[in-house]
């Protein structure tokens, strides 16, 4: 692991010269990060209201200042395989001794240094992507001994060869027609055929109970998650969205098993406030759900602009968020092939994202989440370049006029640019629905 | 309660009553629609289809009088527990369909894994059962009226895999052999042979492989749409996981498809109940028993099901000293 820290800005580097220049935009991204990512810190840490249990969560994002040093507590010879999107199955990865480190970004300024790899319509998350695989800016990056790569859209599906050079790759194919059979047993041969890579990789075979146990330490986490979602319904609001976002987004790195003690006990608390009636929000605040393409830490411009000015974030469907850990896995048998097959359907045939030809998933969870957690107004959010959610924009605008909920498109990139602009159309849309009531 | 187990309690109690009832004095009359073989010696019940065939081989014009109220009685016997017990019969009852659970076990406790047909020959195959409860009916009457020879007498009790099996419960080989008196019977008790052979073999490739061509089962369906028990399914609330179809025995793809069809007890369902446990969306799946409603999906019940229950945290070895 640390001999491909060292080895490759080495390799990368022609001569001494560009070693330097190279040196320079690490050191300049690393300053710039550390910075977006202290703002964002500064900023929670004035939130009086704010949860004890939240510092677990704060820990870990928090290394994003220090190069992303110890953000992951892989033990030592355990291989750390990196995944892209909603698709690996990380049971799999549990179950052969991997570490799982799910690498969908969401920084500006590595998006800066992915454009030297894309064209200038890619969306800012792949090229954030790009950006940390291609430049030692945060550590976990460099550590990981393979990456799953799903090719859910376009981007994702070029940007395997991007990565070749930087990362041991390996691509799994998502059908996009899940009604067909054969795409079914074709992804479940996909789900062979990653789990064959994986323990070639971790040199260890898995075995029924290894994979039950995988399976198990998942499931617990999602209780926790369950539970949390529940607490979230809760008016007035207990917790905030951008919290939990951060609670979503901190599994990313960790693992499952610390992951669950540490949301269980901040659910213990929430539950705790709800006695006490401690709320974050005022019972009059807007109720705003989040959908479109994913917000990922440190990019929560969005997230930060809704609550400050006093609307509540009570659900998202965002595949880094809320939709990341819901669908779950049901084993019946408990044979190999049983499991297997389980794991392959809870990836792929509940799945709410756009690469897919149906948008019936996503319609039918929308409404429900709309009707659960008393949404008043849906923001979709939209990356610059992310097409599969910009062609379903018209498919929920009119699920939701159809439901009465008023709804505002965002479209932005990661760059701090554009705040104030969003700020006013926010205010503006959160004026709507209080005038609504 | 995990419903699976209490269904194996279940149909453990309802093979003991069907099998060795006789011997406790019991008697649930002979129509019932399950296997409960009439070539068991002291059985607590009979099979409606082995009757069933012997009233129907009669010349048609006694159908117009005595027999033929006989008939209707038995037919309304059989109506009156198909409607309120539905296909129960099959998933919680019926002796045969125990066994082949018990020996799915057996696999399961082996590791082998299941196979599945393909969609396309799943749905080819389901019509069988309805070929073979008309070759039910058209065989005795063929009797009856003198077209068909006596040898066929009883076809369907003949090629039964039931009848050379459950006998052995109580001792008695002497149904488990083939019929050498005449060519019919060969071809149907060495037919019958052979269901057990299969019954055997594919237990370790599919759940309830026989099931599926059973004309009692086609019979039952019949009375789907009146039946108490219903199956039915809010799917708005469906995020189709796909967990009830690879839970359900019978193969039956419906369960994850269907979003508007809201009875959805199809013609192969026996009603195990094993859809509703596997459902992890909150009231997506619910069982229903005269309109009410006694079991429901559940998100919750079904991660505990799962046993993803919290580990009980381990006593510390200062603990358990203090526990002795």
């Amino acid at each position: 692991m640390d001999n491909n820290v060292n080895s490759r800005p080495a390799a990368m580097a022609g001569g001494e010269k560009k070693l330097t220049r190279k040196e320079r935009i690490i050191n300049k991204v690393r300053l710039h990060l550390s910075m977006s990512v202290r703002e964002i810190f500064e900023k929670m840490e004035e939130d009086e209201t704010r949860p004890r249990s939240m510092a677990y969560f704060d820990n870990i994002l928090a290394k994003f200042m220090h190069e992303g040093k110890g953000v992951i507590k892989a033990r030592a010879g355990q291989k750390v395989i990196g995944t892209y999107c909603v698709f690996v199955p990380e049971e799999i990865i549990y179950a052969a001794g991997g570490y799982p480190v799910r690498l969908c970004a969401g920084s500006h300024d590595s998006a800066e240094v992915g454009e030297d790899f894309l064209p200038d319509v890619a969306c800012p998350m792949v090229k954030s992507e790009m950006g940390f695989a291609a430049m030692p800016i945060l550590e976990f990056y460099q550590q990981c001994d393979m990456v799953a790569l799903p090719a859910s859209c376009h981007w994702k599906l070029k940007m395997g060869e991007m990565l070749e050079p930087f990362d041991d790759v390996h691509m799994l194919d998502v059908p996009r027609v899940k009604e067909a059979e054969r795409a079914r047993v074709y992804w479940l041969d996909e789900v062979k055929r990653f789990q064959a890579r994986v323990e070639k990789i971790t040199g260890k075979r898995i075995r029924r109970k290894q994979l039950r146990e995988a399976i198990g330490m998942i499931q617990r986490a999602q209780r926790e998650v369950h539970r949390f979602q529940e607490l979230r319904k809760h008016s007035p609001a207990v917790v905030l969205g951008r919290d939990a976002l951060e609670v979503l987004n901190a599994y990313f790195y960790d693992e499952a098993e610390p992951w669950t003690g540490a949301l269980s006990e901040l659910n213990d608390e929430l539950e705790a406030r709800i006695e006490q009636g401690i709320h974050v929000a005022p019972p009059r605040a807007t109720r705003i759900m989040l959908t479109g393409s994913p917000m990922v830490f440190p990019n929560w411009k969005v997230p930060f602009i809704i609550e400050d000015l006093g609307g509540i974030i009570v659900a998202d469907e965002f595949c880094t968020s809320q939709r990341y850990l819901s669908d779950m896995v049901s084993v019946d048998e408990g044979t190999m092939g049983d499991m297997l097959h389980a794991i392959a359907d809870r990836y792929v045939l509940p799945c709410a994202c756009p690469t897919f030809s149906n948008t019936i998933e996503r319609r039918d969870r929308i409404a429900r989440l709309v009707d659960d957690y008393q949404v008043e107004g849906v923001i979709y959010h939209v990356l610059k370049g992310c097409h599969p959610f910009d062609i379903e924009l018209k498919i929920i605008e009119n699920l939701l006029q159809e439901k009465g909920v008023p709804m505002l498109k965002i479209e932005t990139d990661y760059s701090p640019e554009d705040v104030e602009q969003l700020r006013t159309r926010i205010e503006a849309f959160q004026e709507t629905l209080s005038g609504r009531r | 309660m995990d419903v699976q187990r209490l269904r194996l309690i279940v149909q453990s109690i309802a093979f003991i009553l069907l099998i060795y009832g006789g011997l406790f004095a019991i008697d649930l009359g002979n129509r019932l629609p399950t296997f409960a073989c009439a070539y068991v010696p002291d059985n607590g019940g009979g099979c409606f289809l082995v009757g069933f065939q012997h009233m129907l081989s009669r010349p048609l014009p006694q159908f117009m009088g005595e027999q033929g109220i006989r008939l209707l009685k038995a037919i309304g016997i059989f109506a009156l527990w198909a409607v309120v017990i539905n296909k129960a019969w099959c998933g919680w009852i019926c002796p045969f369909g125990l066994l082949q659970d018990l020996l799915t076990k057996l696999r399961t406790w082996l590791s082998i894994d299941l196979s599945r047909f393909s969609w396309i020959a799943h749905k080819r195959y389901k019509s069988v059962k309805y070929i073979l409860l008309a070759l039910l009916i058209l065989i005795p009457l063929g009797i009856g009226n003198g077209l068909i020879s006596r040898d066929w007498t009883a076809p369907f009790c003949q090629m039964c895999p039931a009848r050379p099996i459950l006998p052995l419960f109580q001792g008695d080989v002497s149904e488990f052999m083939i019929d050498f008196t005449s060519i019919p019977t060969m071809l149907l008790t060495g037919a019958a042979i052979i269901l057990v052979g299969l019954m055997f073999t594919t237990a370790f490739v599919k759940r309830r492989f026989l099931c599926s061509y059973c004309p009692m089962l086609a019979f039952l369906s019949l009375f789907d749409k009146v039946g108490l028990f219903s199956l039915k399914k809010y799917g708005d609330l469906c995020t189709r996981c796909g967990n009830c179809f690879r839970a359900c025995p019978m193969e039956i793809r419906e369960i994850e498809e269907e979003k508007s069809i809201k009875n959805l007890v199809t013609q192969d369902c026996i009603l195990c109940l094993r859809c509703v446990e596997a459902c992890p969306e909150n009231q997506a799946l619910e069982a229903r028993f005269a309109g009410f409603a006694f079991m429901k999906a559940d998100a919750k019940a079904f991660l505990n099901r799962q046993h993803g229950s919290p580990a009980k945290p381990k006593p510390t070895p200062a603990q358990k000293k203090k526990n002795k």
